[in-house]
């Protein structure tokens, strides 16, 4: 029988080695159980080498003898297809909340429906020409009615002031994403270069690979991404079509104008509330605007005022943002042409200003100056809903399919308590088995040949 | 082999389920302490422009019965001008009936005459009557005197009609034109009241008797149906303002339908929401806790 006799002892060896490196994997794990993007990770054992034992006429015994066990490799618990779908979803609920916070203040600063907003002052307005129209000879309705112009006014400037100011913000905000996207860019082409050199070498660099991809998430979330990975777990990643990784070689930072096909992710909410959505309300709120001043003056120009010479310019401006009552009828309220022909009692005049809130208007598509207004408040409502419904359901989608990869790669303490017990007892065993072969070779050693002693 | 399940996937999705919860409980309590149904118009567009509209309707409703009630003391202005008018008329024909009485004596109809005279300054200071600064008698030239006291007799208004608007669309004249009413220096009641003076003083009792006593009560008759169409108008007037009262109040309700709490739903829904999240936060301190760990020992 040449076997060695110490050939049990470096079996049992190897157990308690590698029965210890498992318990450090799952020490690893329990540790990064609250880390960000970590996927578990698992020691592979496989039996080492089997032993054939040499013979001049085999087989002197059945078989083959086993050594022991070695750890192979430390296994990354990851599922890619999941990380697809997570970035598809990450995408929508990025370009979806960013759309819905914008919105949301553009809905504060509208501020309807309530006693304050543009409907009541256009109320105001409309039923301070009714109360010239019962006393077009009185001074102070005259004055209340400039007021309320001038309050009117205010109240489009202002809501034309403060969508300009989100906009800008908005358009800030596309600034700072774009330096975040190239900042991610240029820390994943380090990590890929990183990667490269370990693997090259026949390493698996577990960490560094969780590490990029949480990158990749952060990045999904910005934009329309595509990732590729190459060979030696090298990735190509473009942004919105523009190449933003190649490798582990450095790229130029992209600007706003090389992503041509941004479709999602915040960075396409932000350009869409900043290009389409915020100038398309400043549209409609100027065109109603530019139409009251419209009406209001070519009607005042035909009228008369209290002193019965023809009436001016009753608004100044074109827009929103430039309207405001012409400062000579807040000074001299007598100057606002309520008559009709020049008659002080004649209210012909302020009817006709009162009258237009029920008149069709062709600059705002037949839609009367008020209705004008709902359809905006109504359209502004639907759009922050809207992107409210698909914040929501890209959050529960993205949640969900986060819990899928969780399953896979998350950390379960109770696996990793199950573990921990395993491969304890898988240790001690091997010690015990150690102990064992010990004490065989210390009646070997000790004893044998002692007889009569 | 069924799903994974992580102690992080438990917090994520204890923690997702509880801020869902919280979010609705505190929109549910922005109702209750707004009374508002609709604080924001994404919390249901349809129903938020339908609040605007509403709204609108109903202060132009408001505005309406502003009108109208203007409109109302403008003819209660009037008709109260008017019945003293009617009233000076009436005496003078009782005079005029005494001056073509042949017993009289010139000095009598000297004294009647007299009376005559004070009495067209009277009809005159009614003619003059103003509601709030306007002179209510003077057409669209409401900041003239029409009349001026004393023997001339020119009427200083003008004719037009001043109108109000009392309903969509729907406009009313107004005003009772002095000069038709009550006439001026060559035709109409004060003519015929001058002629008469001229009468008496001049003995005349044969004119006083026929041609007077007829003009006189042709003269009635226009300020009696003056009142009446002013009377007319102001039946008018209320019907119109009980038509957009009723509008207003179904404006109204239509308005607290959209836009208010239906606090007994809402309050229940917070007790329910409530129950909820205290049972979310109950299980969720069940589940959280324990792992393997608490039951190994060493």
């Amino acid at each position: 029988m040449p076997l060695s006799t110490f050939l049990g002892l470096e079996t049992t060896l190897r157990g308690i080695l590698a029965q210890q490196l498992a318990l450090d994997v799952t020490g690893h794990n329990i540790a990064n159980a609250n880390t960000i993007g970590y996927s578990r990770q698992a020691a592979v054992m496989a039996p080492t080498e089997a032993y054939t034992v040499p013979g001049v006429t085999r087989p002197p015994q059945a078989g083959q003898l086993g050594t022991g066990v070695n750890v192979q490799s430390y296994q990354r618990m990851r599922d890619e297809f999941l990380d697809i779908q997570y970035r598809a979803q990450s995408m929508r609920q990025g370009s979806a909340e960013a759309a819905q916070d914008g919105l949301r203040q553009i809905e504060v600063a509208f501020n309807e429906p309530s006693d304050t907003g543009l409907n009541s002052l256009l109320q105001s307005y409309w039923s301070s020409w009714h109360d010239v129209s019962n006393a077009p000879e009185n001074l102070a309705t005259r004055q209340a009615l400039a007021q309320n112009a001038a309050s009117l006014a205010n109240g489009f400037q202002s809501l034309a002031t403060q969508l300009q100011t989100v906009q800008s913000q908005v358009g800030q905000n596309v600034t700072d994403t774009i330096s975040q996207v190239n900042a991610i860019g240029s820390q994943i082409t380090q990590l890929t270069a990183a990667i490269t050199a370990d693997e090259v070498t026949g390493d698996k660099p577990n960490d560094l690979l969780d590490q990029r991809d949480v990158l990749i998430d952060q990045l999904s979330k910005l934009g329309n991404v595509t990732v590729t990975v190459g060979a030696l777990d090298t990735v190509d990643i473009t942004i919105g079509g523009a190449t933003l990784v190649s490798g582990g070689t450095p790229q130029a930072a992209i600007a706003e104008s090389d992503m041509t096909s941004l479709t999602s992710g915040k960075l396409s909410g932000l350009i869409g509330l900043r290009d389409t959505t915020i100038p398309g309300y400043q549209a409609s709120l100027d065109a109603i605007a530019g139409t009251l001043i419209t009406e209001t003056n070519n009607a005042h120009v035909n009228g008369f005022d209290l002193a019965g010479n023809a009436g001016g310019v009753f608004f100044n401006g074109t827009d929103a943002a430039s309207i405001a009552v012409n400062p000579a009828l807040l000074l001299t309220p007598a100057l606002i042409a309520a008559s009709g022909n020049g008659q002080p009692g004649n209210a012909g005049n302020a009817l006709t200003m009162a009258d237009m809130q029920a008149a069709a208007q062709a600059g705002l598509g037949g839609a009367t100056i008020n209705t004008a207004y709902s359809q905006l408040v109504t359209q502004l409502g639907s759009d922050v809903r809207d992107a409210t419904q698909t914040t929501d359901n890209a959050t529960i989608l993205a949640g969900s399919l986060d819990d899928k990869r969780q399953s896979v790669s998350g950390v379960s303490l109770d696996e990793e308590m199950t573990n921990l017990v395993k491969f304890q007892r898988g240790y001690q065993a091997s010690s015990r088995a150690l102990s064992a072969m010990d004490e065989m070779i210390d009646q070997l050693i000790n004893r044998t040949g002692k007889v009569g002693l | 082999m069924s799903a994974r399940i992580t102690q992080n996937m438990l917090s994520r999705s204890l923690l997702l389920d509880l801020q869902n919860v919280t979010d609705k409980l505190s929109r549910t309590q922005r109702k209750i302490s707004s009374g508002k149904e609709l604080t924001a118009p994404s919390d249901d567009p349809f129903a938020a422009s339908q609040a605007l509209m509403l709204r609108q309707d109903v202060a132009l409703d408001q505005q309406y019965q502003r009108n109208i009630a203007e409109a109302q003391s403008w003819q209660g202005v009037t008709d109260t001008a008017l019945s003293n008018v009617g009233d000076a008329v009436l005496r003078v024909r009782d005079l005029v009936v005494q001056g073509a009485n042949d017993t009289l004596g010139p000095q009598g109809r000297q004294a009647i005459a007299n009376e005559v005279t004070q009495l067209i300054d009277s009809i005159k200071s009614s003619a003059n009557a103003q509601y709030a600064g306007r002179y209510v008698f003077a057409g669209s030239a409401t900041l003239t005197q029409p009349y001026q006291l004393g023997a001339n007799d020119a009427f200083s208004g003008n004719t037009e009609t001043v109108k109000r608007e009392i309903g969509p669309g729907v406009q009313i004249d107004l005003n009772t034109v002095g000069q038709t009413t009550f006439g001026d220096d060559t035709s109409g009641l004060l003519k015929t009241l001058r002629d008469i003076v001229t009468d008496l003083n001049s003995g005349n009792t044969a004119a006083l008797g026929n041609a007077d006593l007829q003009a006189i009560d042709v003269a009635h008759d226009t300020v009696i149906n003056a009142r009446s169409v002013v009377g007319a108008s102001s039946n008018r007037l209320d019907t119109a303002m009980n038509r957009i009262q009723q509008l207003q109040d179904a404006s109204s309700k239509r308005l607290s339908d959209t836009e208010d709490a239906d606090m007994a739903k809402t309050l229940v829904d917070f007790s329910t929401q409530q129950a909820v999240y205290q049972s979310a936060l109950r299980a969720g301190a069940n589940i959280i806790q324990p792992s393997l760990m608490d039951f190994l020992s060493g």
